[in-house]
């Protein structure tokens, strides 16, 4: 009886995810101990502005790291795609043309990551590694080290506000539904999740491996171009040096969300827990004024526990 | 004298008992034949032997003395050496070092390379495998020959007990020969062998003792002098199950399915010309190595047609994106555990992966196809297992190959090539497999099926090809498929 709760528990949620949830839980139940400021809705509605980048540019991330692959270039692209938006909407004087250019810029990075994987067989770690300098020069190229200012439809992207809620968590919600539902219910989502489990068995079960690890990666730059248009929006400015290091925490939060390294494992819900996590740890720092050198050391421990957890009740399941 | 006693062994998995008190004793010099349909236990069994799983209750005794094995270490360190069903080997470490992994020779500190691939070339020619090249690197040997080096591996530190689950699956009949001849001398100089099989000649020749495995009970002890085919798969499957292939008139249609003309991949393969009609099972046989394979990967696409041509029901398939299945083409390719399975997911989830593009409603999943595809081929092929959402990687190896066999034909395709259908299955699953060939050609599906066992061919086939070094030397029809006529032509251009 009680395997039985257990197992519909686990498939309703993964144990990885319930793990996660009950991070989440209990570092929520500490701060509102030690905080009174914690459980304001100001402060809760500022953790989900801050977790809705790293959450958006995770989805993609997620689909990579499920196909197989990673994708560490995500913190150039967000700095690449916020400038080139920015600068174009200087020069031409029409605001609204910030956010599409940033997603365009986005779209090509994947769209060479991609190129790079799949027509030149370059190995994904070293493509992206490649495209995570290249995009950073770039950026800085174009705006000779100096943030461009920004406003307009931008700006509402990344600091605006719906009753009350931030236009990014909104977005990141209906992202997340998008994206589960494709992960989930599509023939597309499918392919991602074969070609990562054994890509060998994935082709002679006529799915295109290509094309499916072309998508995810154009995907995945997409989104980074949009996270960069929102971080950028929030600040007013596209600084090139924009989104530098975000790629381990987009990784991060992928990881623990329970998505596995070696590919065809993972959900986004899992992904969006794990979002929230890394958010709410910068928050908890915040507010108990730690130094921000532990919050790096913080963030580096509370992934090995998470990932170290999964791993030891997959060893105790394998001798079960 | 006896090595090892098991007694009262019982073992479950999430509530589903799979060994009901199983007890065995083997005696030093034994050679212990382990039999029984797909599912019935054995490697879980011999999982248990070998320290790998811990028995939920039960006890073993080696020489006299309780064991209590809490892994796979402590049953090396115990003389007990477990040749798994799935092969272990590193792909791209050369066949010597695969060989002696774990105990390479050295020579001041560093690897002694010489000594190493003198050691490795011993153990291969002890086996009777000489002919593999000690340097090569193990991911391109072909399948049969990993299994081999996989075994070299095993002896390399001479084993009180040998265990090995299915290790003459991908041999060729040479090699089987030459293998068992290995295993006599070893047993012979004291070491106990346990050995499971699909094919009961292969047991009745070769060992001393037969046992026989049901749903996790031990249901008989045969003396094979006193077994016959017949008699073992009674025992086995509780009933009298084989395959008779009945003579069909002739209800192909003129048309041809699939037409090859002067195919050249540029490496192995020349010149290859043949057609199928719709509705024909078309068998391939040759020895190892002939390209068998490599033309089953030609017709489906995933292998360049560098000269010729390969026709498609008329189309002419030249014009297909390279590196993608072939439209209307299915694969059960040989080697199910590295080509064929997605491993973390579940049954019904790989039996679906091909049927999904078809069933989908503007790139939408259609749960209920699935449910359907589901029902229809685990009765049908007898799918053994819990439920539909176990991990196919936790299914019976035999049934593995069922899930993938399910999963080409729940793609509908016209033109569907089996390589090796039934390696690792047992002879229930067997028949059904053959009757569903069969079943399936009649509907109008065309079959292409690779096979080394002259009884398979035999028993599925309308007409051969037979292929000896990458040509095609000679076309059979049903009449003419006798065993020397076919062994002479695949030996023709050795
Ligand atoms: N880790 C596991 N989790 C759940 N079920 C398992 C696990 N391992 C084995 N089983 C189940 O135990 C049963 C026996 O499996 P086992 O592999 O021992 O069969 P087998 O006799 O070796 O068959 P085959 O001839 O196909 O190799 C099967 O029904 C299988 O699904
Ligand atoms: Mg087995």
């Amino acid at each position: 009886m009680l395997l039985r709760l257990r197992s519909t528990f686990v498939t309703a949620l993964g144990l990885r995810e319930a793990s996660v949830a009950a991070m989440i839980l209990i570092v929520a139940a500490y701060l509102t101990y030690a905080s009174a400021y914690f459980p304001e809705p100001r402060n809760l509605l500022n953790i989900g502005r801050q977790a809705s980048v790293v959450g958006i540019v995770a989805l993609g991330q997620a689909l990579v790291i499920i196909a197989r692959g990673i994708d560490l270039s995500v913190g150039s692209i967000i700095g690449l795609s916020a400038v080139a938006g920015a600068i174009v909407a200087r020069e031409t004087g029409v605001q609204g043309l910030s956010v599409p250019v940033a997603l365009v810029a986005g779209l090509l990075c994947g769209l060479f990551n991609g190129w790079l994987y799949t027509r030149l067989r370059i190995n994904p770690f070293i493509a992206t590694l490649g495209t995570l300098s290249i995009a950073r020069g770039i950026a800085l190229l174009l705006t000779g080290g100096i943030p461009v200012t920004l406003s307009g439809f931008a700006n509402f992207l990344g600091a605006g506000r719906i009753v009350n809620i931030p236009v990014s968590l909104i977005l990141m919600v209906m992202l997340a539904v998008i994206f589960h539902i494709l992960a989930t219910r599509t023939v597309r989502g499918r392919d991602i999740f074969a070609i990562g489990d054994n890509p060998k068995a994935a082709v002679l079960a006529g799915i295109d491996l290509r094309g499916t690890r072309l998508f995810v990666f154009v995907l995945s730059g997409l989104l980074a171009g949009l996270g960069g248009i929102i971080l950028a929006g929030n600040l007013a400015s596209a600084d090139p040096n924009l989104g530098m290091g975000y790629e381990l925490d987009v990784i991060a939060a992928v990881i623990l969300g329970g998505t596995s390294l070696s590919g065809g494992r993972g959900s986004i819900p899992g992904v969006m827990l794990g979002a929230i996590l890394m958010a709410l740890l910068n928050n908890a720092f915040v507010l108990l004024g730690i130094s921000a050198y532990w919050q790096v050391v913080t963030k580096g421990l509370v992934i090995l526990l998470a990932v170290g957890l999964d791993s030891i009740r997959r060893d105790a399941s394998e001798t079960d | 004298m006896s090595i090892l006693t098991a007694s009262g062994i019982r073992k479950s998995f999430r509530g589903n008992t799979v060994l009901h008190g199983v007890s065995l004793t083997i005696d030093a010099g034994e050679i212990i034949g382990l039999l029984g349909e797909n599912g019935a236990g054995k490697s879980t069994f011999m999982n248990v032997l070998s320290g790998t799983l811990s028995p939920d209750a039960g006890v073993i005794q080696i020489d006299g003395s309780n064991v209590q094995f809490a892994s796979a270490s402590d049953g090396l360190a115990a003389g007990i050496r477990f040749i798994r069903q799935e092969l272990s080997l590193m792909p791209s470490l050369s066949v010597a070092e695969n060989i002696l992994l774990g105990s390479l020779p050295k020579r001041r500190g560093f690897v002694d390379y010489t000594a190493l691939r003198r050691r490795a070339a011993e153990i291969l020619a002890e086996i009777g495998a000489s002919h593999i090249d000690v340097d090569a690197e193990v991911g391109g040997l072909r399948l049969g020959e990993q299994q081999l080096v996989e075994i070299a591996r095993a002896v390399s530190q001479r084993p009180r007990i040998l265990i090995m689950d299915e290790p003459t699956s991908s041999l060729t009949a040479h090699e089987v020969e030459q293998f068992f001849g290995f295993v006599r001398r070893i047993a012979a100089a004291g070491t106990a062998v346990i050995f499971i099989t699909h094919r009961l000649s292969e047991a009745l020749s070769l060992c001393d003792r037969l046992v026989v495995l049901r749903n996790g009970t031990l249901v008989a002890e045969r003396h094979p002098d006193e077994a016959t085919r017949e008699s073992l798969i009674v025992d086995m499957t509780g009933r009298a199950s084989l395959f008779n292939y009945e003579r069909r008139d002739d209800v192909r249609s003129q048309e041809a399915a699939l037409e090859v003309i002067g195919a050249s991949d540029g490496e192995g393969l020349s010149d290859i010309s043949f057609q199928v009609q719709k509705g024909e099972v078309f068998g391939l046989f040759g020895l190892v190595g002939a390209g068998r394979t490599e033309l089953l990967e030609m017709i489906c696409g995933l292998r360049r047609c560098a000269r010729g041509q390969i026709r498609v029901s008329g189309a002419d398939a030249q014009k297909d994106r390279r590196g993608h299945l072939r439209a209307g083409v299915s694969i059960v390719p040989e080697g199910r555990k590295i080509q064929g399975i997605f491993p973390q997911h579940s049954v019904r989830w790989n039996l679906s992966a091909g049927t999904l593009r078809r069933t989908a409603k503007a790139g939408f999943i259609s749960p209920s196809s699935e449910v359907e595809a589901m029902t229809k081929y685990r009765t049908e092929l007898g799918i053994r297992m819990q439920d539909p959402e176990q991990l196919v990687g936790t299914l019976s190896g035999g049934n593995q190959q069922k899930v993938l066999i399910g999963r080409a034909l729940v793609n509908d395709p016209q033109i569907l090539l089996l390589d090796e259908p039934t390696h690792g299955v047992d002879v229930g699953a067997k028949a059904d497999i053959y009757r569903i060939v069969r079943a399936e050609a009649a509907h109008g599906r065309t079959i292409v099926v690779a096979s080394s066992e002259i009884d398979e061919i035999r028993a599925v086939c309308d007409r051969v090809g037979i292929l000896s070094k990458g040509r095609l030397v000679a076309v059979l029809n049903h009449d003419g498929m006798e065993e020397t006529a076919m062994l002479t032509h695949a030996f023709s251009h050795h």
